[in-house]
């Protein structure tokens, strides 16, 4: 997977400002149509073949913002700015939130294993002797692989002394974790959507930028301008997100216009009681384990691929969810948006009527950016009287933080293993368990490796992020000592 | 000999620090020890360089030994600091 910041995320982080900032100034339809032209300007020095191709992908991109379906709906002879009365009007549904974006896709080419010229034409001959399918033959004192025997073991790679071997991945294929995308005939990306889990993997390893995410920016940035009474439910993740303490990113969120942001962390609690509860009811009742239910693209990988693990995962719902029932007690005309790490909570959400949008961290930093907000210089927001109940429940977004969340909650010990981060190889295991249960009682899966803190939607190295979490000052935050990460 | 440590400054105002500033924090991780011993870091408040429309003059930015560099990246905080230690 590609790094957090690279130059394709940053450069959807400036095309969502700017379209932000129009959009604020008054003025979007009319300077959306140049907007390609004023973000790539002529003398750019360009990452793709020309500066055209590279202004044509900031007009798909665009179009994502607005949360046009690429795949289906992108119609060649419609400017951007008939897109943006479009969804200016009405309020289009972004689901399925991947879509592909094909004249980005670099066609790849298949997955495959090359021996380059350092092969030395050994006399062991490594590579030859374990080469399962016997494809490795040697053409003038040097290895080459026979394509049609070949089946990408890499048995060859891993015994070459001269790393002569190479493999060629095709990222966003060996990034899915379900098989769900391909290349299609014509050599370019398709997700199969009936398989696809939403955990966004592919989005974020395609060095093209082929594949973007439907956004509900442009619908929150309309409700917030239009002064309606919108509420912020906050992930526990967004902490250490932006360069400033919680406290401070509430302040920010209130500027933005939203009327009141609660902490999902809220829901968080009920979710981590629930858990408790059932999984004592569970063991009493004799089965060996429960997993937990937080992580939205887990509980679609159960759905679509791993069904006979549904009745093992527990019933509590997702904090999100709690949280939503919680706000709608008290304001119940508010609207209610999720800002979070996860691109999977955008198809949960779209499940419960009560939530009006989901976006991410990183479209909430192009709202801070469009209007000017500097969280480092916002005052502090009070803490919540009630935090102390729910404060432990911030771990939610980290690696074993359900799990502890858990057991603090529970009124005998119980064991516990997590899942971090949901691959082929995982998903191999996972089908097993049924057969030959996981030693441990409770099963925490999150589907992003470092946990929620390291999300599609995310924009700080967790690194960085976890010691802003601890409360390191922004001003000396990268500094030593702090110990470990 | 002893020199006066380089000040650099690193924009954390909110602009900068989405648009990759945020890792420039990773200062510990990415820049030569010596270096980093001959210099004193610290995340800056908004230097205020974000608000003009060129292009090129985007964020995140560095300022070091006093003056303000625009799209810096690790690398090019090295470069920076690498020759302000020997200017």
């Amino acid at each position: 997977m590609l790094e957090i910041n690279n130059q394709y995320t940053l450069m959807k982080r400036r095309i969502d400002s700017e379209v932000l900032k129009a959009f604020f100034a008054g003025n979007l339809e009319s300077v959306v149509n140049t907007l390609p032209i004023k973000i790539i300007p002529r003398d750019r020095e360009p990452n793709r073949c020309c500066v055209y191709k590279e202004r044509a992908m900031v007009r798909y991109r665009i179009m994502a913002l607005l949360g046009v379906d690429i795949v289906d709906d992108d119609d060649e002879f419609k400017t951007l700015e008939m897109y943006v009365k479009e969804a200016l009007e009405e309020t289009p549904s972004i689901l399925p939130t991947l879509t592909t974006i094909t004249p980005g896709c670099g066609s790849c080419p298949d997955e495959q294993y090359i021996i380059t010229d350092s092969c030395r034409g050994c006399f062991a001959r490594p590579c030859m002797a374990n080469c399962p399918k016997e494809a490795i033959v040697f053409i003038n004192g040097r290895a080459k692989i026979n394509e049609d025997r070949c089946i990408n073991c890499g048995k060859c790679l891993d015994v070459c002394p001269f790393h002569a071997v190479i493999h060629v991945p095709v990222p966003c294929e060996a990034a899915c974790p379900v098989d769900a995308i391909h290349k299609n005939a014509r050599g370019v990306v398709e997700i199969d959507r009936d398989k696809c889990i939403h955990c966004g993997h592919c989005s974020r390893s395609c060095p093209f930028g082929a594949i973007a995410e439907r956004s509900a920016l442009l619908q929150v940035a309309k409700m917030l301008s239009e002064k309606d009474e919108v509420v912020a439910m906050i992930a526990p993740a967004i902490e250490g997100q932006f360069p400033g303490s919680l406290s401070q990113i509430i302040s920010g969120l209130l500027a933005l216009g939203f009327s009141d942001v609660v902490e999902v962390a809220q829901g968080a609690h009920i979710t981590a009681e629930h858990e408790a509860h059932e999984i004592q009811e569970r063991l009493t009742a004799g089965a060996p384990f429960m997993t937990t239910s937080c992580c939205p693209a887990y509980m679609q990988l159960v759905d679509k691929h791993v069904d006979t693990l549904s009745e093992y995962r527990s019933k509590a719902l997702s904090p999100m969810a709690y949280t939503a029932d919680l706000c709608i007690e008290q304001r119940p005309d508010a609207k209610l948006i999720f800002i979070g790490p996860c691109l999977a909570k955008k198809v949960e959400a779209a499940q419960i009527a009560s939530i009006d949008a989901v976006i991410t961290f990183a479209e909430l930093a192009s709202l801070f950016v469009a209007r000017d907000i500097d969280i480092k210089e916002m005052p502090a927001a009070p803490e919540p009287i009630d935090s102390a109940q729910f404060a432990d429940c911030r771990e939610f977004a980290l690696p074993q933080g359900v799990a502890r969340s858990v057991v603090r909650r529970s009124r005998s010990p119980i064991s516990t293993m997590h899942i971090e981060g949901i691959d082929k190889k995982t998903v191999r295991i996972m089908k097993t368990w049924t057969k030959r249960p996981p030693e441990a009682n409770l099963i925490e899966v999150m589907c992003c490796e470092g946990g929620c803190l390291a999300g599609p939607g995310v924009l700080v190295n967790p690194k960085i992020a976890q010691r802003l979490r601890r409360g390191v000052n922004i001003a000396t935050v990268g500094a030593k000592p702090l110990g470990g990460n | 000999m002893a020199r006066k440590k380089i000040k650099v400054r690193i924009c954390v105002g909110t602009a900068c620090f989405v648009q990759g500033g945020a890792d420039l924090l990773l200062y510990e991780d990415f820049l030569d020890p010596q270096l980093l011993d001959s210099c004193d870091i610290e995340g800056s408040s908004c230097l205020v360089q974000c608000k003009t429309d060129d292009p090129h003059w985007k964020a995140p930015f560095v300022e070091v030994a006093g003056i303000v560099y625009p799209n810096v990246t690790q690398k090019r905080l090295a470069e920076l600091i690498e020759e302000a230690a020997n200017a």
